[in-house]
């Protein structure tokens, strides 16, 4: 792999499902069209938490154009979905209610406004509960058990060392309370699915979603039917980040089981204020930190106590805790590393995977914690990073040591020099203009270093099945369980085979993901695609290639290390690259129609299969994770007194991703991961009151338009990593965790004050800047 | 009622409901499923056609509304058939507008699900502005929404596609990729 | 029976179900209602004028001079504030105003223009002024089967300055969270070099409104006194900026917190007031 010279990988290529896209003709699930297709609404409980007394359908199923009302005694299966057993959510609820969009009955018509008109006729009878909203009150003595078990999802620690030891060495302590709050996914495309079923007994169920086996297994189990009957397909995803699996199987079972009973194709098409109520949102949390240092600022003892808001279901909450567990002590050397972390139950929407998945909340902790260190210590903040930063052959907070690929301390590098060279400042328009209005602005640089895990981690078998396929033409399709939902895992699939082949990237095919035809490969998470996914593809592709070797090498008439494949031909290397007569170069088109009538195998399936994480589950020491990506992040800041506007100058992204395969595609993910750290830092916060979401759609919610976006500047750093393909591991969501942590030092450095809640929006400034002025203390809005 | 008006250059006739979202009329009526409900509310852009040659909301708009005006839709962009159905999703490319090209070569589509919205606000400004600079294409961008990309590079893309429009004076200097 | 005009506030609400009009009447191709005319009596704009033909009076046609702008600026920068480019190419003035809702961003800058507004109903016309039009959140004096036909800026108002400023939650396609809308007339100075009158001529009239800070969009009587008649120095402006957080009454709810009007309203008000009183070109 190393010292070759590539062709396709490393360069900025352009996704290769980009025309049907700027089209227009992508198919998203809602553009689907089957004769007789009817419109399903579900009616959703309205209240945070009660008893369910009766659910009438009565009164909408005589409402025009309605043709079932179901409820939960429709579901042929156990009506119960979730992500890791024992799973505790229902599809359609008949007890109880533990949040507001829990969903009752489903109707289903011949449009959807018939469908949502009736829906809202469903008459439901629930004795209101007192809702239980916060994670202090469902812990507290003889609080209402949201579920059977207690109001504690999951709870787990990380012992590493002995930290009352370390805090006794340590010469200098900071410790703090953070709090993050619920952040919601916003994807432009709602949850929507199309549920089809055929004559021959089985259903086909066409999703917006990441994770088409997950929803396979429960539909077939909600359906009592085996999962080989059931069928679903990855349409083109409108984004998820996470966000749309936990609503595609839900409504998927939903879909399926009106389109069984009813034998029509149903679609489900969430509007946006359902989507924000009814999927899962990010976990809020309470991070209480204190780290200790030497005089010299070696760190050495770091203790969170992580309380995560998971809401009402499980959902992620488990893998979310383990996640965020695994990451609290930050990229850093640290011998002595304790971490709590517990997810709680509460009446409020639940909450599952988005994008950085615990990360981004104990990052900005971990990284507020360092600065504050940083001005006891009277160090530079980046000095201290560096000083305490992993390197290659240490143990990391679990113990782990990666002997290679930890670029950590090159990215602090990179960012400081990029940082210092005023000859290349980054200016957004208007940026520039000088006010004359003393002290008016404030200005602050802040940074933040990171890491997140590649791959699954400590939730479990971490395999990837990708399929590469050669035509006798010469054309190449390739197969991977894992879905792209705008990342670009199609196009490095596609990079990866066609440098393995030889091929140009007009001659590959990648294929939608469908569940009859790829392997199940878990789901399309934790920055995998790249890493696990592309070493399949790498795989699979290899062993093709060796089939086109040994026939070209016949017809070449010479041994197999002398063929080269590349642009379409089979090439004898001594004389590439001048090769151009038939003796020395032959088309791979005939290579491939030549190898099917001798006999070699044209198609290979392969596995790729990180190593199994081996850690104690009591203390979480061991190997977790295949690789990390580090991160540093940089950001400047410039902040109105007036209004509390932030306009942020500068922002430097820097990653040690292993390696690049599509430098496009990283900043791509760079940028777009960035701006969903901003939002959660300092645009977005769900508003709930009485357990109810107040601000479910996008004027109140504000996801950064165009006019917010980052001036961020991507820093490829490569220290490649031997268990990806061509070195590579993931960067989807790295970004996120490290904007967010820079943007709060950023701000802290300008205004002198340490905000410990995100998101710090203008008028939280504004109230902490005057409350200064005014000599009282900084008291920013509560958080529910 | 009966409705007639230009569609994508081509005279339209077709019987709808006066108060049909034109939206739906688009996506159900004449199966062009180019044009996205992202909200409904008219605060996402991902539903924006051009009316008259101007960026608006199909979801805020009634069919009524469209007799006798000038529509286009994505799908009017390049050179793809304006029925519906697609030729499989990696079927024979069409030819592309320079705003298409300019969002595929600068990497400035992810999902594709803002995309159409995105490419026709940007049209309707190029179409009346050809040399924008960034505040300009800022602000002709301001009301469509997209949560992949963090918009850097489709503020590049329209930039692109300026500068290399037939007769246009150089725009805002940029990296070159 | 509902009016419909641009139908970006109507079209909401009907897809929320918070209206269900069993007719719509659609006025926003009456030729009547889409004229904006310059007159003795002041500039007169349509009702059904969209906010985008509204910003295309101020920007000069190709190949030819900027026209002087005879739109005053409060109300065009009020009206840029509005969404985005697409709620603007179809929404109307009219539609901003009787919608009614206390953050609209035509609403202040209307109030200090001192805007009075046609009424047109089968049973004849009515001039209310712009102040007495609002009762309450989405709640006006039009009465059933009335319609707003136009609305008057005296030439009076056409003279001065003005400007406008809001904030939201974000940059681009906010919803007001407060806005300003400041209009004076200055005395001319001797010593005033052609152009605008600068810092130190005195107020001769000024008028004071903000929006999303009252169940209407509030004149600031008050602190209008605070500067009628007076030079507009440092110390008075910051006091008159005391004045405004006084007399609003601004409430918490979702889109931000009391204290942060109360806070940004001022921060606005002087922004505006900098704007208005510098020294401004032809």
């Amino acid at each position: 792999m190393n010292g070759e010279k590539l062709k396709l990988v490393g360069r900025g290529v352009a996704k290769v499902d980009g025309a049907e896209l700027v089209t227009g003709r992508a198919k998203f699930a809602g553009d689907l069209r089957f004769p007789g297709m009817l419109y399903a609404a579900a009616r959703r409980a309205g209240v945070a938490a009660g008893k369910i007394r009766s659910i009438d359908g009565s009164a909408a199923s005589v409402l025009p154009g309605v043709r079932a009302v179901l409820t939960a005694g429709d579901i042929p299966g156990p009506n119960i979905i979730g992500i890791l057993p024992p799973f505790d959510q229902p599809v359609l609820a008949s007890e109880e209610v533990r949040y507001e969009g829990e969903s009752l009955a489903l109707v289903v018509a011949e449009s959807r406004e018939a469908a949502r008109r009736a829906a809202a006729a469903v008459r439901v009878d629930i004795e209101s509960w007192e809702p239980i909203l916060d994670v202090d009150a469902a812990l507290a003595e003889g609080c209402r058990k949201i579920h059977p078990q207690g109001n504690v999802t999951f709870s787990k620690r990380l012992i590493k060392g002995d930290v009352e030891k370390g805090f006794a060495d340590a010469e200098v302590v900071v410790e703090n309370t953070y709090h993050t709050s619920f952040q919601e996914h916003a994807y432009l495309e709602p949850e929507t699915v199309v549920a089809v079923p055929g004559g021959d007994g089985r259903v086909t169920v066409y999703a917006s979603c990441q994770s088409p086996f997950h929803i396979r297994g429960h539909i077939a189990a909600n359906l009592n039917l085996p999962a080989s009957r059931v069928k679903v397909i990855q349409a083109y995803t409108g984004g998820s980040f996470g966000g749309k699996d936990d609503v595609a199987t839900e409504i998927g079972c939903l879909a399926a089981v009106a389109a069984v009973k009813l034998q029509a194709p149903v679609m489900i098409a969430h509007q946006r204020g359902e989507s924000m109520v009814g999927s899962n949102l990010r976990h809020a949390a309470r991070i209480h930190y204190r780290t200790g240092s030497r005089r010299d600022g070696t760190i050495v003892a770091r203790e969170a106590k992580i309380y995560l808001d998971g809401g009402a279901y499980a959902s992620e909450s488990p893998f979310v805790t383990m996640k965020a567990l695994i990451h609290a002590g930050g990229p850093y050397h640290v011998p002595n590393v304790q971490v709590e972390c517990t997810a709680v139950y509460t009446n409020k929407t639940y909450c599952g995977a988005f994008r950085g998945f615990g990360v981004p909340q104990v990052t900005f902790a971990s990284e507020s914690q360092i600065d504050e260190l940083a001005a006891k210590l009277g160090m530079d903040p980046l000095e201290l990073r560096r000083k305490n930063a992993l390197r290659a052959g240490q143990e990391n907070a679990t113990g782990q040591v990666f002997e290679q690929s930890v670029g950590l301390v090159q990215t602090i590098e990179r960012v400081a020099d990029q940082a210092a060279d005023r000859r290349d400042p980054v200016r957004r328009a208007g940026a520039d203009r000088s006010d004359a209005a003393e002290g008016r602005w404030l200005h602050g640089r802040g940074c933040a270093c990171l890491l997140q895990g590649i791959s699954n981690g400590a939730e479990g078998i971490d395999v990837v099945g990708a399929s590469v396929q050669a035509s006798q033409d010469g054309s190449v399709l390739v197969g991977v369980g894992l879905t792209d939902m705008g990342q670009g895992s199609r196009t490095v699939f596609a990079q990866i085979a066609a440098e393995v082949l030889g091929v140009t990237m007009d001659r590959i095919t990648v294929r939608q993901v469908d569940t009859d035809s790829v392997h199940d490969s878990g789901p399309t998470v934790a920055s995998r695609s790249t890493t696990v996914g592309g070493m399949a593809v790498y795989k699979a592709a290899g062993e093709v290639r060796s089939s086109l070797v040994k026939m070209a090498s016949l017809m070449l008439k010479c041994e197999e290390k002398q063929v080269l494949l590349q642009d379409n031909f089979a090439v004898l290397a001594s004389c590439a690259p001048r090769a151009d007569n038939a003796e020395v170069r032959i088309a791979l088109q005939e290579v491939c129609t030549a190898a099917y009538w001798t006999g070699f195998p044209l198609m290979h399936l392969a596995f790729s299969r990180a190593p199994d994480a081996q850690f104690d589950h009591e203390t979480h020491q061991g190997n977790i994770y295949i690789a990390y990506n580090y991160g540093t992040h940089l950001m400047d800041v410039r902040i109105d007194t007036l209004t509390g506007a932030v306009e942020v100058l500068r922002h430097l992204a820097a990653h040690d991703l292993g390696r690049a395969i599509n430098p496009l595609g990283v900043e791509g993910q760079v940028e777009g991961g960035a701006l969903i750290g901003f939002g959660m830092a300092h645009l977005e916060r769900i508003e709930h009151e009485g357990g109810r979401i107040q601000n479910a759609n996008f004027a109140d919610y504000a996801v950064p338009s165009i006019k917010d976006r980052l001036p961020t500047e991507t820093i490829i750093v490569e220290d490649p990593n031997p268990t990806g393909p061509y070195g590579a591991k993931g960067v989807g969501e790295p970004p996120v965790a490290g904007t967010a942590a820079a943007f709060a030092n950023a701000v802290a450095a300008a205004t002198g004050i340490r905000f410990t809640r995100l998101p710090i929006r203008r008028e939280d400034l504004l109230a902490a800047l005057q409350g200064r002025n005014r000599g009282t203390a900084a008291e920013s809005t509560p958080w529910q | 009622m009966l409705l007639e008006f230009e569609l994508n250059g081509k005279q339209t006739r077709v019987e709808a409901e006066p108060n049909l979202r034109v939206l739906d009329l688009l996506r159900d009526v004449l199966g062009l499923t180019g044009t996205k409900e992202g909200c409904g509310r008219g605060e996402c852009g991902a539903c924006t056609i051009l009316l008259d040659g101007k960026a608006v909301n199909s979801c805020l708009l009634y069919a009524a509304k469209l007799q006798g005006r000038h529509v286009t839709t994505i799908e009017g962009l390049s050179g793809a058939d304006e029925g519906a159905g697609g030729r499989g999703d990696q079927g024979d490319t069409p030819d592309l507008h320079p705003l298409q090209e300019a969002f595929l070569a600068e990497g400035a589509v992810q999902c594709g699900f803002c995309t159409p919205g995105m490419i026709l606000s940007a049209k309707s400004l190029l179409d009346r502005n050809p040399d924008p600079d960034v505040r300009e294409i800022e602000e002709a961008l301001s009301g469509n929404l997209c949560r992949c990309t963090g918009y850097g590079k489709i503020v590049k893309a329209v930039q692109r596609a300026a500068e290399r429009a037939p007769g246009s004076a150089k725009g805002e200097p940029h990296d070159e990729r | 029976m509902k009016f419909l005009a641009g139908g970006t506030d109507l079209c909401v609400q009907i897809a929320e179900g918070a209206l269900e009009p069993t007719l719509l009447i659609d006025i926003s191709a009456a030729e009547e209602l889409r004229r904006i005319e310059r007159g003795a009596e002041g500039l007169r704009i349509g009702a059904a004028v969209t906010i985008a033909e509204l910003l295309e009076t101020a920007r000069a046609a190709p190949g030819k001079p900027p026209a002087p702008a005879s739109v005053p600026r409060c109300l065009l920068q009020g009206a840029a504030a509005i969404g985005s480019p697409q709620i603007r190419h179809l929404g109307t003035i009219g539609g901003n105003l009787c919608n009614a809702s206390p953050c609209g961003d035509t609403l202040a800058p209307l109030i200090v223009l001192a805007g009075s507004f046609t009424l047109r109903s089968n049973r004849g016309s009515r001039v209310v002024a712009a102040e007495e039009f609002f009762l309450g959140p989405k709640a006006t004096v039009l009465e059933p089967g009335e319609i707003l036909q136009s609305i008057l800026i005296p030439s009076t108002h056409l003279q001065g300055r003005s400007a406008f400023r809001m904030i939201g939650k974000r940059n681009g396609q906010a919803i007001s969270q407060v806005n300003v809308a400041v209009w004076l007339k200055q005395e001319q100075s001797a010593d005033s070099a052609g152009g605008g009158a600068g810092g130190t001529a005195p107020i001769q009239d000024i008028r004071i409104a903000a929006g999303s800070v009252a169940p209407i969009p509030l004149r600031l009587g008050r602190a209008e006194r605070h500067l009628r008649g007076s030079v507009p120095d440092p110390s008075l402006l910051q006091a008159a900026a005391r004045a405004v957080q006084e007399e609003i009454q601004p409430i918490t709810d979702v889109r931000t917190s009391q204290a942060y009007r109360r806070s940004v309203t001022a921060s606005l008000f002087l922004e505006v007031m900098t704007e208005v009183l510098e020294k401004q070109g032809g």
